[in-house]
């Protein structure tokens, strides 16, 4: 029989994971009224969160060592729980908008968010497998959710395709590297990597990497991103951009932290050129995108290669629990930054699919102050200026990346941060200092959010020693 | 040579024989029926290694089920006995090279390891491969967990699916 610890590690997914079935039997009751699933999906996530945020503090690991609860699952966890609720707030107005209103957008969205959770709490290689699944198949359904759209249609169609073949090598990887290790148990390949080092454990790896590398968008695995953020319903790509990229990265730092620091030497450079070409074509690429879905979405894997820095010193016991805190406190501002960016790009789309070039912005100021100052700071961010959360994240980076020797690599990013002001600037003189006229749509629950986020980017940036003390705390067991 | 290992030789003939009549014969129909003969061979593999429980799910879920849903997909959806073009396209050979490239690899990587020397270990007297492999699945101490969320991504799955396919009043 499971123990009553084994309930407790996995709680918060359990109640999900619950709350979701229960919603799609109780979805087909509301016929008519599918503002009120997406009430209860919020309810759902907000009682997760809840219970999430009473874990804090606690470590235990259950169903024999598949599942670990710490303080780097909790944190995760509850920035997707976070992201889920911006998730459906971004969605309520929208859905309706674009004439997709149904109840299946939030219970989709539930189980995306289940398969997030589990991943960060995964420590055997099967069960983040299928926690990768868990997350990808809703969110290829939601990519093409608007099928009446050619475009979404591609979008969902694309991602699919993409994502099952890029979980073909994490699934060779896995299998290669069992068959080195004899085991799928994180720990456990960790005891035997470090007692025999061999290649076929190096290659295993390497492949995970890639599988992991599609999901999180980093180059040469990024293909894919542009043309499913611009087609799928832009609701949905906001929530996708955050929470598939969280997910990415905590199922990639668990696995590389906790079972291959034997292999540290070869992966370290790997990830090293991965960051740094990363960040260096997403950000030159999105210089020439007219298009703010593509630009954001350039921009979404310049930030993939920022993070992913963190990772680079991983296997250097004296540098990694600071650049992994780094890594946590900048995921934490993309995410608050990149939900507010989504929702004024919401705020501006026309039912028809107008309103999404950057020449669409021109003007903004003086017709709605509000949300070309919100866009302002979300650009500022993006870039790294202060007053921004940007700045702060990208400081604990590079502060982090060169005390472990990767000075190299802090100047790339720095250089790549320069380039970005290109762009991200370009839309900012587009809303103070040209002419131009847009239709703007007001709904409360979006409003919040950009405007909440706009506060949140500023004020964290001001006093950001308590969620820096918090990314720090969140240790892995 | 013993009988074991003539019966391997034949059946991976017929496997090799039959998926390379897969992928160069021009009829998807017989495509398709080649690709029942590969996968009776693996189901053939699976017994001569003593996994008869998994022989026979590849018999009933990968023939029974699968490579009939494929037949059922080519019918359905094209003129499928007078359809028929060319199997090749431009890029076949650098699809080859890279096929080579890669096996030849892995050849390299695998007769690295010393497994292939030992004596396969030998079941315990008494011993019920499909009773272990059914407490496997659903005791905690095993792989209940992946189990259920298997269960629940299969759920999610499905409302996905449906969700894309049904046609609802006034769509085209």
């Amino acid at each position: 029989m499971p123990q009553p610890q084994d309930y407790q590690t996995l709680l918060p997914v359990i109640v999900l994971a619950v709350w979701a079935c229960a919603l799609l039997l109780l979805d087909s009751f509301l016929i008519q009224r599918k503002g009120l699933t997406a009430c209860l999906a919020a309810a759902g996530l907000a009682i997760t969160l809840g219970l999430t945020l009473s874990q804090i503090g606690r470590s235990s690991s259950g169903f024999s060592g598949m599942v670990v609860l710490d303080g780097f699952s909790t944190f995760i966890n509850a920035l997707q729980l976070v992201s889920g609720l911006l998730g459906v707030a971004l969605a309520y107005a929208y859905v309706k908008r674009m004439g997709i209103e149904r109840g299946e957008y939030y219970t989709l969205l539930l189980f995306s968010v289940v398969g997030m959770m589990l991943m960060a709490q995964a420590t055997d290689l099967i069960v983040v497998f299928i926690a990768l699944e868990m997350l990808s198949i809703p969110l290829y359904v939601l990519a093409a959710f608007n099928r009446t759209q050619a475009a979404s249609e591609e979008a969902g169609l694309k991602y699919f395709l993409l994502g099952a073949f890029s979980t073909g090598f994490l699934v060779y990887g896995i299998t290669l590297v069992y068959g080195a290790t004899a085991s799928t148990n994180l720990s456990a390949i960790f005891a035997a990597a470090s007692s025999t080092s061999n290649l076929l454990l190096t290659i295993g790896a390497a492949l995970i990497l890639v599988g992991f590398g599609f999901k999180v968008a980093v180059v040469p695995f990024h293909m894919w991103t542009p043309d499913v953020y611009q087609g799928a319903p832009t609701a949905v790509t906001g929530f996708m951009s955050s929470g598939a990229k969280i997910a990415g990265f905590a199922a990639l730092l668990r696995v590389f932290a906790t079972a291959f620091p034997a292999i540290a030497a070869d992966m370290t450079d790997i990830l090293w050129a991965l960051a740094a070409v990363t960040m260096i074509l997403g950000n030159l690429v999105a210089i020439s995108q007219t298009d703010i879905k593509r630009m954001l979405a350039y921009s979404s894997i310049a930030h993939a290669g920022y993070i992913l820095m963190a990772f680079v010193p991983y296997g250097n016991p004296a540098v990694a629990p600071v650049s992994i805190a780094a890594g946590l406190f900048y995921l934490a501002a993309y995410v608050i930054t990149n939900f507010g960016a989504w929702g004024v790009v919401i705020a501006l789309e026309q039912p028809d699919g107008k309103g999404l070039q950057i020449s669409d912005y021109s003007g903004l100021f003086w017709r709605k102050r509000g949300l070309a100052v919100a866009m302002t700071v979300f650009m500022l961010s993006l870039i790294g200026f202060p007053p921004t959360i940007g700045m702060v994240g990208k400081f604990y980076l590079f502060r982090a990346i060169i005390d472990g020797g990767f000075t190299g690599l802090a100047i790339i990013g720095v250089i790549a941060s320069l380039v970005s002001a290109f762009y991200y600037l370009r839309v900012v003189v587009n809303m103070f200092m040209r002419e131009g006229e847009q239709k703007i749509e007001r709904e409360f629950w979006l409003d919040l959010t950009w405007g909440a986020a706009a506060f949140l980017t500023v004020a964290i940036s001001l006093a950001p020693g308590w969620l820096f003390y918090l990314a720090s705390a969140a240790g892995l067991r | 040579m013993t009988a074991a290992q003539i019966i391997f030789l034949i059946t991976a003939a017929v496997i090799l024989g039959s998926a390379f009549m897969v992928v160069t014969t021009k009829n998807l129909v017989h495509a398709a029926l080649w690709l029942i003969v590969t996968l009776f061979g693996a189901a053939v593999l699976f017994a001569t290694l003593n996994a008869g429980f998994i022989a026979v799910v590849q018999v009933v879920i990968y023939i029974g089920a699968i490579a009939i849903l494929f037949i059922f997909a080519v019918m359905l959806t094209r003129r499928s006995m007078t359809d028929t073009g060319p199997g090749l396209n431009r890029g076949w050979w650098l699809s080859a090279a890279i096929a080579l490239l890669t096996f030849g690899g892995l050849v390299w990587l695998v007769s690295g390891w010393g497994g292939f020397t030992k004596a396969a270990p030998a079941y315990p007297s008494g011993f019920d491969a499909v009773a272990a492999l059914a407490h496997a699945l659903v005791s905690p101490e095993a792989f209940v967990l992946p189990f259920e969320v298997a269960s629940v991504l299969l759920l999610a799955a499905l409302v996905g699916a449906v969700y894309i396919a049904f046609q609802r009043k006034g769509e085209e």
